[in-house]
């Protein structure tokens, strides 16, 4: 712990001092003569440039929310610190900070109302904001409207890009590697996955829009500052485009990308000046080519330099709390936190206790529509608290709707799902994820580019508290809680017997591991009821005893209630102590296993008539 | 607002707004047949539009090709635009992220568009006067032989595209590539000249658009195609993208919006309205008009 802090004040210290260094060098050679001013100028753009493609790489390569408004909210930032300075003569800082702050608003007013879109829709409703920003000021004409605003005082000096552009970064960086970091890239991966592993996505989304804008924003102001002359048109879509080719062409997920390629993207027009008037043609022929032959961007999603050493570092230091994370698993689990258990009760005597009890779920008369179809029609189901129950039933029945109800990705069109007697049929996913309900998925949802370990701390965010400003700051209650959820993530996975992937893509492990993945994932939410969809899906028979073995384990060892949908009839009769048949949206059987065999509707359902 | 103008100024508008819709609609059918096939936002389209409008500028001035061949000729030009843009630079971009096919067709639109000013010169040409224009009054309406042309001509390829689309075997082939590319290709269709056929029709579409453009208001520049892009894509949106009688429906709405806007209350909003009508359609309708939402399967 101490060493991490040390660690970590060590690296930002070195870091503080390689930039500190780069500025000087910067400096010396422009007191040399070295750098003209012309090349300032450059150096200033690379930097405006930066802050534009870093934050837009938050919205959209982090968060995976495709924008095409950037632009628009540079124009409010600059726009904004512009009137600051040159009407009201407040100081630059101040400007710039007003500048961050309006267009944060701005990201806020297109963020809300457009969250329900997503893909090429959100970008062209995006687009559509960027363009609505820019002809509205055209129409103020406290601004100058369309002949825009002159005469701004010329602050921006490469020192004060220097130090924005810095702060972006570093920002950005660090609020990727938290907890909330891993919210906006959960989003990006698979955002009903996220929201059911109570990752609320419209607040997650709407943060990274706010953050992104910030930022677009004073780099408007910086930019005001800079050319002294802004009218709406420096503002248009093809500014927008400008910041996207920056987060394509640097790799989208790449902060080191768009760093480079904010570099690059404002110097290759200065190199091809010599060819005049072919330079554009020049330039967006090189666009082609370059998108031609690295179709991920120079970076991919890779990541260099400082953030390779500190990974190193980190994981120098890091090695110790993984080998004592890994011990204490849970077999132990004598703090409780070590694997979320809440063991006392174990399995012993459900029955008895679930009698005094209410039910831990159950639907109350539940109807489902889609469009005319009806998936399921009149359902009550009551599953007591600490049942290990299975639903089973023909394709069709409508075992997954039931799933999707309880987890509130469908909501009931008649009737009412209820949880601990709590009313919850319209509730959001992650309201219902945190108040215990943790599922897994028919056709496996896990974050599939992000490691194994991440896929299981992503579930653990909702129990480890700290602010942006903490994860901003490295400090505060975040270095612990990033321990803890390491450590609770690497015990979870050694129960899963995962920890010696625990660094692998997720997307790449064996099918078998997947699956169980996903149930450590969902049991990493600390939830008291879960429900399995097809856990033993595509496993052979040595995988699902195995998954057999596990799934009793986990039920008794954390007082869980249960409820699994599953082909597998091997795998029900040993395991549920109770099953449930669907058929066609109805229940038509419910009861012991012994019981279910032996109903006829079931052997009808099954088999047809003619079996009975 | 409107009761302040007599019920003759609004249909006068209205037929005035239905002469530019044409034109969106002819422009947003390419968007939406390629994002129906391909899923790319093909941005280069619009400036292929400004190609065919000069093409026909060329026939008509350079090698005086009458009116009424010069736009099938630069409809063909356009096509093997199209062809020879999706075969060199969307093609290769198949199986990458659909990021990199947007920027590189993003990259496209600006080398046409610098091209553009370089060969045909920045300032805007003045179309060449085809017919002499007749002005018929009709109780206070005015409408024109020219703007009968424009409608007529793109009402005409509307219809026959469609036939295409719905009656042929060609159509019937583009129509499950779109649905499923993978399968089709199964079922024995050589999906990528389906995709070709779809970026030759979408551009000789567009380059119609562009010589109806240059005839009706007798001004064209290198630039113009961005501007028209963009709203004739939004209106291919705002129809349900990928639908094909979603684009026409849609390219009317953004020619009515956009010239009753400019009418009735500033024409400084004359570039807003398209998206204003995007956005609230989006909201409303987030398929479009006539999309029908799809529902994730989990």
């Amino acid at each position: 712990m101490g060493n991490r802090r040390r660690g970590s004040i060590l690296t930002s210290l070195a870091v503080t001092a390689a930039l500190a260094v780069g500025y000087g060098i910067v400096s010396f050679m422009a007191y040399k003569s070295w750098l003209s001013s012309y090349h300032v100028q450059i150096l200033i753009w690379v930097g405006v440039n930066v802050i534009m493609g870093v934050s837009l790489n938050l919205i959209n390569g982090f968060t995976g929310q495709f924008s095409l408004g950037h632009a628009g909210f540079m124009a409010i930032g600059a726009y904004t610190a512009a009137y600051c300075t040159k009407i009201l003569g407040l100081p630059f800082a101040v400007a710039l900070i007003a500048g961050g702050i309006t267009a944060s608003a701005g990201g806020l007013l297109v963020g809300v109302p457009t969250l329900r879109l997503a893909g090429d829709y959100l970008a062209i409703a995006t687009l559509g904001f960027g363009e609505i920003i820019r002809v509205a000021i055209v129409n103020l004409s406290v601004v100058g409207g369309p002949r825009g605003l002159g005469g701004i005082p010329a602050h921006t000096t490469f020192l004060w890009v220097y130090c924005v552009a810095v702060l972006a970064v570093v920002v950005v960086k660090n609020i990727i590697g938290s907890r909330h970091g891993r919210a906006f890239i959960a989003i990006r991966e698979d955002e009903t996955a996220a929201e059911t592993m109570g990752i609320d996505t419209i607040k997650t989304k709407i943060a990274a829009f706010v953050i992104g804008a910030f930022f677009a924003g004073v780099a408007g102001g910086l930019y005001a500052h800079k050319i002294t002359y802004i009218d709406p048109g420096q503002f248009d879509f093809m500014k927008s485009i400008e910041s996207l080719v920056i987060i394509v062409l640097g790799g989208m997920g790449s902060i080191t990308g768009s760093v480079v390629a904010a570099f690059i993207v404002t110097f290759l027009p200065e190199v091809l000046r010599p060819l005049a008037e072919w330079r554009m043609v020049a330039y967006s022929l090189m666009l082609i080519l370059i998108m031609l032959y690295r179709p991920k961007g120079l970076m991919g999603s890779a990541e260099v330099s400082i953030a390779g050493i500190r990974s190193r570092l980190g994981r120098a230091f890091g090695g110790f709390g993984v080998g004592v994370g890994a011990q204490a698993a849970c077999t132990a689990a004598a703090d409780g936190s070590g694997c979320g258990s809440r063991s006392g009760a174990g399995g012993a005597d459900v029955h008895a206790r679930a009698a005094k009890l209410p039910p831990a779920i159950e639907t109350q008369g539940v109807c489902m529509n889609f469009g005319g179809l009806k998936a399921v029609c009149d359902l009550n189901i009551q599953i007591a608290k600490g049942e290990l129950t299975a639903v089973i039933g023909p394709n069709g029945a409508g075992k997954t709707t039931v799933f999707n109800m309880f987890t509130g990705l469908s909501n009931a069109s008649v009737g009412a799902v209820l949880y601990n007697g709590k009313n919850i049929t319209n509730r959001r996913p992650s309201e219902i994820n945190v108040a215990g309900i943790a599922r897994t998925f028919q056709n496996i949802r896990l974050f599939s580019n992000m490691t194994v370990l991440e896929n299981v701390m992503i579930a653990l965010n909702g129990q480890h508290h700290y602010s942006m400003l903490e994860s901003v700051l490295r400090s505060g209650r975040y270095l612990q809680a990033e321990e803890e959820i390491r450590n609770r993530a690497l015990a979870l996975l050694a129960i899963f017997k995962l920890d010696n992937r625990a660094d692998e893509i997720a997307g790449k492990l064996p099918y078998g591991d997947q699956r169980r993945l996903e149930i450590a994932r969902a049991l990493a939410t600390n939830p008291h009821v879960l429900l399995l969809d097809e856990p033993a899906a595509g496993m052979n028979p040595q995988e699902t005893q195995e998954l057999m073995e596990l799934i009793k384990w986990v039920h008794r060892e954390y007082d869980l209630t249960v409820l699994l949908i599953e082909h597998d009839m091997k795998l029900v009769m040993n395991l549920a102590q109770r099953i449930i048949v669907l058929d066609h949206g109805v229940m038509i059987a419910d009861g012991t296993p012994a019981e279910v065999v032996k109903n006829t509707k079931v052997i009808q359902a099954y088999l047809g008539e003619e079996a009975v | 607002m409107l009761l302040g103008f007599d019920m003759s100024q609004i249909l006068q508008q209205l037929v005035n707004g239905l002469a530019l819709g044409s034109v969106y609609a002819l422009i947003a059918l390419g968007y939406t047949m390629v994002y129906g096939i391909v899923r790319l936002i093909n941005f280069a389209h619009g400036d292929v539009f400004m190609l065919g409008a000069y093409y026909g500028f060329f026939a008509i001035t350079r090698l005086h090709i009458p009116f009424i061949l010069a736009m099938p000729i630069a409809m063909g030009l356009a096509a093997l635009t199209g062809v020879i843009i999706e075969r060199l630079a969307y093609r290769p971009l198949r199986q990458a992220p659909r990021i990199a096919a947007l920027i590189t067709a993003i990259g496209v639109s600006l080398l046409i568009q610098n091209l553009g000013l370089k060969l045909f010169e920045s300032r805007p040409r003045p179309y060449p006067q085809i017919m002499r224009t007749i002005v018929w009054d009709v109780g206070g309406v005015v409408f024109s032989n020219t703007q009968i042309v424009m409608l007529g001509v793109a009402l005409l390829l509307m219809v026959l595209i469609s036939l295409f689309v719905y009656k042929t075997k060609t159509g019937k082939a583009l129509r499950a590539v779109a649905f499923d590319r993978d399968a089709a290709r199964l079922m024995g269709i050589d999906s990528d000249r389906i995709i070709l056929i779809t970026f030759a029709l979408g551009s000789a579409l567009a380059a119609a658009g562009g010589v109806l453009v240059g005839f009706y208001y007798n001004r064209i520049t290198p630039t113009m195609g961005t501007m028209y892009g963009l709203k004739a894509f939004v209106a291919a949106v705002v129809g349900g993208i990928g639908i094909v009688p979603g684009a026409m429906l849609g390219g009317v709405i953004m020619g009515i919006a956009e010239v009753f806007v400019v009418a009735f209350v500033s024409s400084t909003l004359k570039d807003a309205i398209a998206f204003a009508v995007l956005i609230v359609v989006l909201l409303v309708k987030p398929a479009g008009l006539l999309g029908r939402a799809v529902r994730e399967k989990v």
